[in-house]
């Protein structure tokens, strides 16, 4: 379970505070729950996603974990653009507190990712489609109770959905996700509860559906 | 559950690993370059100023002096520098709350300092086979001074992080400070050597400090004559203040460090 209150964020600009980006958000996710997070650009459904996976701090209020969260995977971020891809795997496998383990965990991570001979090339030779597919290896490889993916499947090829849809229908009945997509369609695939996020502000909706027709319905509005 | 303890200890590994494998393989022969480059700068400065040297030091060869005085200078300078690029060098690695900016630069304090011994190891087996008397006379008081300039190099590396994070500008800043530093650190001259007006001066220098109690136990006493200011005290004092501000500075802006 992932418990928000009051959470409130801005961050700082070289010309000082900037703008409030959440103004008091208040949540609660239960656990096994699939959630899609829907809002404009800008709207802080990444900063929310930061917050969520422990890399930031609200700026006020606070952010409880009472379970395993994953770090936020999309954006090329966790990645060590100068290293390859089993290097940058390893660190992630060491942090984790898997020395033992480190060949399974490995070979797990090449086998789902299917970088091929890639995997032993920096990561800044790859495409954005090969990064996805490593940061969706990557935390894939550890037992977490939540996921966090941010835009992760939008680069993906086709047969690269699929198998990240596979993969987190086998998830679902020992864990839960919360995703940003821009893809009416993916998060309609993956999720059953919806967040709008709109005007600094978190809005709870049980069917995804209805997230979806609330955020849409802001725009016509 | 993992206990904190064990949580650091497998990011500092992890780092220390990762970095250590950025720094060896960071273009062709990396590593030549790494032991190479202390060796052709001490070639350069004693081609300069060896003959001078032997004028002012008796006794004492020029190369030695220079050597003993380099490695102390690299010592603090390495871990500080080094230090100070650290959190930008690792931000996409702090997508991962186990790893703490400050992390970073105590790991590369580290890695700095193991690759400078090995350098050290070198100069000083390339300069006995030339026939120089390599061992130190007082072998403890050279390990500790140089562990204090380490921390010394800790603590600044530390502050700057925080300050280079949080003011981008501020680098510009101290590339420009620590340059004069080179020369006023005393690693072409004894500190006695300069006008008593202005030791002073150059005794608020912390590396100053290291490098002459480098050298008073490097040298036998009857050859090298070490500045009575000279204190093994201020440079541990300099080290704890700037190490104690620089976590402070850390704990206070955590939120701010991991921003992107």
């Amino acid at each position: 379970m992932i418990v928000a209150e009051e959470v409130h964020k801005r961050y700082h600009t070289p010309h000082g505070p900037g703008k409030w980006i959440l103004k008091g958000v208040t949540l609660t996710i239960p656990p096994l729950l699939n959630v899609g997070l829907v809002g404009r650009n800008g709207s802080g459904k990444s900063t929310l996603l930061r917050l969520i996976g422990g890399i930031d701090m609200p700026t006020r209020g606070r952010i409880e974990r009472h379970c395993r969260v994953s770090w936020p995977m999309g954006f090329g971020g966790g990645l060590q653009s100068a290293l390859t891809g089993r290097q940058n795997a390893i660190f992630v496998c060491r942090i984790h507190g898997h020395e033992k383990d480190l060949a399974d965990r490995l070979a797990y991570i090449k086998d789902f990712a299917e970088l091929g001979d890639a995997f032993d090339e920096p990561v800044n030779t790859y495409s954005s489609g090969m990064k996805s597919r490593l940061q969706f290896g990557l935390s894939l490889a550890f037992d977490f109770d939540v996921y966090i993916s941010d835009e992760i499947t939008a680069t993906g090829d086709s047969a690269f959905k699929k198998k990240a849809a596979a993969a987190f229908k086998k998830l679902s009945d020992h864990a839960g996700l919360i995703m940003v997509s821009h893809g009416e369609g993916t998060l309609k695939e993956f999720c059953t509860a919806g967040i709008w996020l709109h005007e600094g502000k978190a809005h709870w909706f049980d069917r995804i559906d209805d997230a979806l027709k609330a955020y849409k319905e802001s725009f016509s509005s | 559950m993992r206990s904190s303890a064990s949580i650091a200890w497998a990011v500092w590994r992890a780092l220390f690993l990762r970095e250590a494998v950025a720094r060896v393989s960071a273009g062709r022969a990396a590593w030549v370059w790494i032991l190479l480059e202390p060796i052709v700068h001490l070639l350069f400065l004693n081609v300069l100023f060896g003959f001078i040297l032997q004028r002012v030091v008796s006794g004492i060869p020029g190369g030695l002096f220079i050597t003993t005085g380099l490695l102390g200078y690299f010592m603090a300078l390495n871990a500080a520098t080094r230090g100070q690029d650290a959190i930008e060098a690792n931000v996409g690695l702090l997508t991962y709350r186990q790893v703490l900016p400050v992390d970073t630069v105590l790991v590369r304090a580290v890695l700095e300092a193991i690759l400078l011994v090995i350098s050290g190891l070198f100069l000083f087996t390339g300069l006995y086979i030339f026939g120089f008397q390599v061992i130190p006379n007082d072998a403890l008081l050279v390990i500790v001074a140089f562990v204090a300039l380490w921390c010394v190099g800790i603590g600044l590396g530390l502050v700057l992080s925080v300050i280079s994070k949080l003011i981008p500008e501020a680098k510009k800043v101290t590339k420009m400070l620590f340059r004069p530093l080179y020369v006023l650190s005393g690693i072409m001259f004894p500190v006695s050597a300069v006008p008593p007006a202005y030791q002073e001066w150059v005794m608020l220098n912390p590396l100053a400090h290291g490098i002459e109690i480098i050298r008073a136990g490097f040298f036998p006493q009857h050859q090298y004559h070490a500045v009575s200011s000279a204190s093994l005290g201020y440079v541990l004092i300099f080290a704890m203040v700037t190490m104690c501000l620089g976590l402070a500075l850390h704990v206070r802006f955590a939120p701010r460090l991991v921003a992107q």
